[in-house]
């Protein structure tokens, strides 16, 4: 336990002095504040925008801004929080192989297996704190400048999106035991997740993927039963949760089999 | 404390060690020769466990060595050619980083770090490792892999990038270190061989072509010799007529390689009696080098 625990120590020492950590917090504190910014900002640019359009002969009719509207951007920005989260990871084992960090660490008798779960375990708490405070934050102004009650499903389809994050991180796990670039593991997580979108396109095998969570957005609108089988509802959301989970297992299972058996 | 037995190693279609045989005793230098690329480092890496082994087998401390996690790590100290640290850490943070994942209890953890600090000259060293000099990092390596008083320390090349004040330095600690751990030293450095080590084994082809102590490893060598330079190349021509031994190495010199004292002794008797003065008579003995020459010239 000694060993694991000194070796998170020092992810997190990493985490702070290299300043991964302040420039993910201050991201995803500035994603937080973006939504409700934006939706604040809505009736002005439409006001801006109706000026230029009345001269053309257009018209356009006032803009009604409900806490949903900062919430449809909040899951907008979704995608961006994950290619943050894909870049500042993706060399969180293959940095190690490529300095030559971690043979000392072996050779001090430092298991494989530890060293797989202290990285995994500091990138899982670093993306929890990330995303559940800039959804705080996004909440606080949404209640404060508006009525979240409005809003359905909203702790589902924000976990829906957290746990998105999870299956990428085992996905960077994975791949970066079999993988010896950062720049590699961007690429094939990048490639995953693309040929995951393209499958989602078939109907039949499309809501058990976990691309599918990234329209979680679709759910604070809809209470149950889907309106048309390309929306994501309540009903429909779990089996892909369920696979998303059975993923997330079976990704870390492969990175320790892979990392067991990586020559340094 | 380290034996190997018919160790095989092969890259692809290439064999980097071939039926590798070796054995280390307690409390020696064992100092591992060979040209670059002849296996130093895979043999080394193979005894780490970091490489499989693809036939026979490794003991350390009479416990087989295993891919990936060995236990026999914890008997190991490991210098890299090149050692690489967490560099946002200071000498004293990463060396508790070391001292906790070996195990070390927490009583004796501060006062063998001081300890070890002290003996690589690091202990007032309180910036982070991402500013020091190359001599720093290999003495803060010796320092992690020192920690826990390994039986069995294993250096890489530690001294192959050094400048000769660097180099004295690491010297100095391995023969200090030699006290109380067996120390494996690699390098293609051989006055560094032979200034501290007590055993020597020569590797090349990834075969042991000559393994033992420098006294055993230059018996019977073939190379002792001595040679006369001449004051002009006519007292050259008259000595030779009077004894035709040696080969001319030039105008002034004759070479008499593979002779022994007696051959040395007469030599001299007979420029005296001849009246002939050398401008210098020297005898050569084997060397290191030479047998090192020998065998990757083979």
């Amino acid at each position: 336990m000694k060993p694991l625990t000194a070796f998170i120590k020092k992810e997190w020492m990493e985490m702070f002095r290299n300043g991964k950590l302040t420039i993910l917090l201050i991201l995803f504190i500035l994603f937080g504040i973006m939504s409700p910014a934006l939706a604040k900002l809505t009736p002005a640019l439409y006001e801006m925008l109706a000026e230029t359009m009345k001269e053309q002969g257009i018209t356009i009719s006032q803009m009604e801004v409900t806490a949903l509207t900062s919430w449809m951007q909040y899951f907008k920005n979704a995608f961006m929080e994950l290619i943050v989260l894909v870049c500042m990871f993706s060399g969180i084992l293959t940095n190690e192989y490529q300095k030559g960090t971690l043979i000392p660490m072996y050779t001090r008798g430092l298991s494989r297996s530890n060293v797989l779960f202290a990285k995994f375990l500091t990138t899982v708490i670093v993306w929890t704190l990330c995303y559940y405070l800039c959804f705080g934050i996004t909440y606080a102004y949404n209640a404060y400048f508006w009525d979240n009650s409005i809003v359905y499903n909203l702790s589902l389809s924000v976990f829906c999106l957290y746990l998105l994050g999870i299956w990428l991180i085992t996905i960077i796990f994975a791949v970066s035991a079999l993988l010896s670039s950062g720049a590699a593991v961007m690429l094939a997580t990048g490639g995953i997740f693309a040929a995951l979108y393209f499958m989602s396109l078939i109907p039949k095998i499309s809501k058990y993927l976990p691309v599918r969570l990234l329209n979680a957005g679709e759910l604070v609108t809809k209470t149950s039963s889907a309106a048309t089988s390309s929306v994501l509802t309540v009903d429909t959301c779990y089996p892909a949760i369920a696979v998303t989970l059975i993923l997330c297992l079976f990704n870390y299972i492969i990175a320790y089999l892979f990392l067991r058996q990586k020559k340094l | 404390m380290l034996t190997l037995k018919h160790v095989s190693k092969h890259f692809g279609s290439h064999e980097i060690i071939k039926d590798l045989s070796l054995h280390v005793k307690e409390h020696t230098i064992y100092g591992f020769l060979g040209q670059n690329g002849a296996g130093k480092t895979t043999t080394m890496k193979m005894i780490l466990g970091l490489y499989p082994v693809d036939s026979g087998e490794i003991l350390v401390q009479d416990t087989p060595v295993t891919y990936g996690e060995t236990k026999t790590n914890h008997y190991i100290g490991y210098l890299p050619d090149v050692p690489e640290f967490y560099g946002f850490m200071t000498p004293t943070e990463y060396l508790t980083l070391c001292a906790d994942i070996a195990g070390l209890l927490d009583t004796d953890k501060k006062s063998q770090i001081s300890e070890i600090l002290e003996l690589v000259g690091l202990i007032d060293t309180n910036k982070r490792i991402h500013g020091f000099s190359r001599g720093m990092k290999q003495r803060l390596g010796i320092a992690q892999a020192l920690l826990g008083t390994p039986k069995l320390l294993i250096c890489d090349e530690p001294t192959s990038a050094l400048d000769p004040v660097g180099r004295k330095e690491i010297l100095d600690i391995l023969h200090t270190a030699k006290k109380k751990t067996t120390i494996i030293f690699s390098t293609h450095i051989l006055s560094d061989v032979e200034r501290i080590c007590d055993e020597i084994g020569i590797l090349h082809n990834g075969r042991l072509a000559h393994s033992g102590t420098k006294e055993e490893l230059l018996e019977d060598r073939p190379d002792n010799g001595f040679f006369i330079e001449f004051q002009t190349p006519s007292d050259l021509e008259k000595f030779h007529t009077i004894y035709p031994e040696g080969t001319r190495s030039d105008i002034t010199t004759l070479q008499y390689p593979d002779s022994k004292n007696a051959d040395m002794l007469t030599a001299l008797s007979l420029l005296s009696t001849h009246s002939i003065v050398p401008k210098r008579v020297e005898q050569w003995e084997p060397t290191l080098e030479s047998l090192f020459m020998e065998v990757i010239e083979k």
